[in-house]
């Protein structure tokens, strides 16, 4: 049992979990500012306090229709490579403790979640998809790539 | 003893890197007195306190150039070539001795104790006369205080006063400033600190805009602004160095090398002033050096070789920085014989760093910067200069390393440029906010060279193919529509009546871009965006504005470079100054507009200063000569038409020959014309400096000459004439008000000096006056009837223009005049 703290949050549909020491807040998104030309997975900056903040579509990070499922006023904001993002998600569900490693299951998560996840978790709220955040925040197109190097 | 020997190392090298320029300045003239005076102190000062420590090697060194300089200055000596680089050996070894010292080595690695000798030996040789000298420095030195030999020193009353001496010679600049270590992390947290408190600053500014005026507030709010940009300015300053303190380095390191090589090089160093971080500069030292040696080396040609292409014989090198956005753009250009495709393909095909068929497909510029990959070096002689195993790659590498980037450019036989890109992490710029399709962006203001906002039409926009063109200054500038680049879409109205933004690059190119409108421009603080987003290379950064919002900086630079309006070779310095300034000249421009006899005129541009509007309550016409009020001046008027004016207001050209204002009255302002057709003299209007054709139309070309030869003076009473009001509520509430927008000052009557114009009610003057009492010395009598008395000098007193006439008479007459019949 490790009892890592995790944040669990709901994307496209399926739980998900991010390590609770990557995120640092939570905050209501305010106005978003685009960024013209920048992927699609990348929604705008916004602002948090004297911060900008790059705001993540995640539903488009993972490489999925927008549409299907509608996002919260609410964004987990993370730091990494001494940026922050602000990550917009269906909803925040929780804070909890893990149970145990982050595991595989066998078949995969799927190619999307795959790329994404680094494993399934038990937590006390139930199993969660246990998030790569430098793998999200490489957007979609890091996959395509890899993908086509492969071919 | 730690303290003071660091001090006196960062002494050391401080005055080593000012001094740098100045060995260079001295060379290409030796008997420039003030050069050498620099270097002598120098010497000086770091041969009296080499006293303080025991460095006896460096001690001698210092003496005996400071001897051999000591001569020269004397007159018993006349600096030579051989004198000059002798001495420069002998500063250059006293900057590796400072090294050793910091790296606490000893100073025996320099060879034996005597090793120093052969460089003190280089001195005397090169004279004619090195016995006599010799002698003389041996009598010189027991003799002037300032020799003062090194082992006196400690301890005694030079302690004190070596250091005033060298104020007293050096002047402030060298003085030495107490300083302090202190971690970067620490200073960079309180960078970010102040840089947060500007943006809550800028937001509480916006509230406070919108909850309107409250004085209790105002007050404290405006002195915390000056405080926090005062803390600002020095904690930026801080952690800034003018790039200066690293280009004062390298006309120094050009000498030597093109000495070395058998080159003739001059440098021409731009943009010195612009700011980048210390370590930074610490970085890019080593890449520009290596670039500059590169250039020497092999970028610039034999004076011979050169002379026979039809270039100058002496080489030049610019370096030009640039502040943009939160990077630093230094551009290195040569005019030597360019980079040679062809080499470098054949040898990066040789080396196998691109196959042939790889090459075939390659545009030139990607073959060029093939120069900047791991294990390539076209250098077929391998000179001590620039074939140190050392190559581009490493340059680009280490820029790399700090986020920086270098492209190089060329054009065959014109010359090569290299362009570096660093960035400052954290940094305040002034910056520009412009909207396009209701987003908006700043632009950093160190690249707006002009904004203009005019119709399509009047600049000749044009699309040639896909790229647009724009009409500015004479020449066609390659414009860029903002909405276009973003792939944003703009509204149409906008797009008719664009504004442009006149942006110039750091290589000198101009374009325009257009935007739909100008917001406002101010400090920005800088931050750094998301990997992803920078990908797009569209942006800088970001920035917060005054309401909170973010918004992105463009990169103007890499927006330019991606339209390919980079151009291959420099444009700024291959032009030859003189051309320059001469079609400048050539291009006579002036001011066209429609006077109010309905001529058209043309004014010259340079005269013109500004146009003003002003009401027609501003204009006194009451004198001979017509006057206008412009920002509490009194200044002369011309141009005016005879009957009254019909309009509320007049638009008047501001003219200035230097000296001395005058305004020029005119209908309507047409536009700013370049004179290109023939001018005509016209000996019967002396007005007339000569009729000209614009498009077609004859227009007068006014003869300034002649206009302020006529009605120029220096304007006047820049101070606003006072006046005193007589007591009473009348005057307080009725007659105040009127001659306070007259451009009066009313003041209370014991505070009136001799100037001001006194307004007095009739009687009461006839009393004062009975009774002897002072009166002012220009006096406005008043009176209560409409009707004056045979011989009376009053006004009555609700005659309005009887009244201005009057205050404009006195405020022009010093003496004390009976007024009132005027009216």
């Amino acid at each position: 049992m490790t009892g890592e703290l995790l944040v669990v949050a709901r994307i496209a549909g399926r739980r998900c979990a991010l390590g609770a020491l990557d995120v640092k807040s939570v905050i209501e998104i305010g106005t978003i500012t685009p960024v013209p030309r920048a992927p699609a997975w990348i929604s705008g900056i916004t602002a948090l306090r004297s911060q900008a903040l790059t705001v993540i579509d995640c539903r488009r990070a993972l490489g999925l229709a927008e549409a299907d499922w509608p996002t919260d006023h609410r964004a987990v904001v993370v730091a990494d490579g001494g940026h922050s993002y602000a990550l917009m998600v269906d909803s925040i569900e929780d804070i909890t403790t893990a149970e145990g490693e982050a595991g595989q299951v066998p078949g995969g998560f799927g190619a999307e979640w795959s790329r994404v996840a680094s494993g399934m978790i038990e937590t006390l709220a139930g199993p969660a998809l246990m998030l790569d955040l430098a793998a999200l925040l490489a957007g979609p197109e890091v996959a395509r790539h890899e993908f086509e190097a492969a071919v | 003893m730690n303290d003071l020997l660091a001090d006196f190392i960062a002494e050391t090298r401080e005055m080593l890197e000012a001094s740098g320029g100045e060995l260079v300045a001295w060379e290409a003239d030796p008997a420039d007195r003030a050069r050498l005076d620099t270097i002598f102190r120098f010497v000086h000062t770091v041969k009296g306190n080499c006293g303080f420590f025991d460095f006896p090697r460096l001690a001698g060194l210092s003496h005996a150039a400071e001897d051999a300089l000591a001569d020269c200055r004397a007159g018993r000596r006349d600096p030579d070539q051989q004198l000059v680089t002798a001495v420069l050996a002998i500063i250059d070894r006293i900057a590796l001795m400072i090294d050793a010292i910091e790296a606490g080595e000893n100073l025996d690695s320099f060879g034996p104790e005597g090793g120093d000798e052969a460089l003190i030996a280089a001195l005397d040789a090169c004279s004619d006369t090195a016995l006599s000298v010799q002698l003389d420095v041996a009598l010189d030195a027991a003799g002037s205080p300032f020799h003062a030999p090194a082992e006196a020193v400690p301890g005694t009353g030079e302690d004190q006063t070596a250091p005033a001496r060298r104020s007293e010679t050096a002047g402030a600049a060298a003085q030495g400033q107490r300083t302090i270590r202190l971690p970067v992390e620490l200073l960079d947290r309180v960078m970010s600190g102040v840089s947060d408190m500007v943006l809550a600053r800028n937001d509480l500014a916006h509230r406070l805009r919108q909850a309107g005026n409250q004085p209790t507030i105002d007050g404290p709010f405006e002195r915390l602004t000056t405080i926090l940009s005062d803390v600002r300015d020095a904690i930026t300053r801080m952690r800034m160095q003018r790039i200066e303190t690293l280009f004062g380095a390298l006309p120094r390191l050009i000498r030597d090398l093109s000495a070395e090589l058998g080159k003739q090089v001059m440098v021409d160093l731009d943009g010195g002033d612009v700011e980048l971080d210390r370590e930074m500069i610490e970085t890019i030292r080593d890449p520009l050096t290596h670039i500059l040696r590169n250039a020497i080396d092999h970028g610039i040609e034999a004076p011979s070789a050169r002379l026979a292409q039809g270039k100058r014989e002496i080489g030049l090198i610019a370096i030009a920085a640039r502040q943009s956005g939160n990077t630093i753009a230094i551009v290195i250009s040569d005019d030597g014989r360019g980079l040679d495709e062809e080499r470098i393909a054949a040898k990066a095909v040789q080396t196998g760093l691109i196959t042939a068929a790889e090459r075939a497909a390659m545009p030139r510029d990607k073959i060029l910067n093939l120069i900047f990959e791991p294990g390539f070096s076209t250098a077929e002689t391998v000179s001590n200069v620039s074939g140190r195993g050392v190559g581009l790659d490493v340059v680009r590498q280490n820029l790399e390393k700090v986020g920086g980037t270098i492209k190089v450019s060329s054009a065959p036989g014109e010359g090569t440029l290299f362009s570096l890109q660093i960035p400052l992490t954290l940094s305040i710029i002034a910056g520009l906010t412009v909207e396009v399709g209701g987003h908006r962006f700043a632009i950093p203001q160190s690249y707006v060279e002009e904004i203009v906002q005019a119709s399509a039409r009047a600049l000749e926009f044009t699309r040639m193919g896909e790229t647009a063109l724009v009409t500015f200054r004479g020449n066609r500038v390659p414009c860029l529509m903002l909405g276009e680049v973003l792939g944003v879409t703009s509204c149409e109205i906008a797009a008719s009546e664009p504004t442009l933004v006149m942006l110039r690059l750091a290589s000198g190119d101009l374009f325009a871009l257009a935007v739909e409108g100008i917001h406002n421009h101010g400090d920005l603080v800088v931050k750094p965006l998301a990997p992803a987003v920078m990908r797009t290379g569209l942006y800088a950064g970001s920035t917060l504005l005054d309401d909170g919002q973010p918004v992105l900086l463009l990169d103007v630079a890499n927006i330019a470079a991606q339209a390919q309006l980079v151009s291959d070779t420099r444009a700024r310095v291959l032009t030859p100054l003189d051309e320059e300034t001469a079609t400048t000249a050539n291009a006579l421009r002036a001011m066209l507009f429609t006077d109010f006899t309905g001529r058209r005129c043309a004014m010259r541009l340079e005269l013109v200063q500004r146009i003003e509007t002003a009401p027609v309550t501003a204009i006194d016409r009451s004198a001979a000569r017509p006057r206008v009020v412009i920002d509490g001046m009194i200044l002369p008027l011309v141009g005016l038409p005879d009957a009254p004016l019909t309009t509320p207001r007049v638009r008047l050209l501001r003219l200035s020959d230097g000296a001395c204002e005058l305004l020029y009255a005119v209908r309507e302002v047409e536009d700013a014309v370049e004179l290109t057709e023939m001018l005509h003299p016209v000996p019967e209007d002396p007005l007339a400096e000569a009729v000209t054709l614009i498009g077609g139309v004859p227009v007068t070309l006014v003869d300034a000459h002649e206009l302020f030869a006529r009605h120029g003076e220096p304007p006047v009473a820049a101070d606003r004439p006072r006046c005193v009001l007589p007591e009473g509520e009348w005057a307080r509430t009725i007659l105040a008000p009127l001659v306070a927008s007259a451009g009066y000052v009313v003041v209370p009557e014991d505070m009136a000096d001799e100037s001001a114009i006194g307004i007095i009610f009739e009687d009461v003057y006839e009393v004062a006056e009975a009774l002897g009492r002072p009166l002012p010395a220009r006096v406005i009598r008043l009176r209560d009837q409409p009707e004056a008395p045979p011989g009376s000098q009053s006004v009555y007193r609700y005659d309005r223009e009887a009244l201005l006439a009057a205050l404009a008479a006195a405020n022009r007459n010093p003496a004390r005049t009976p007024i009132g019949e005027a009216a």
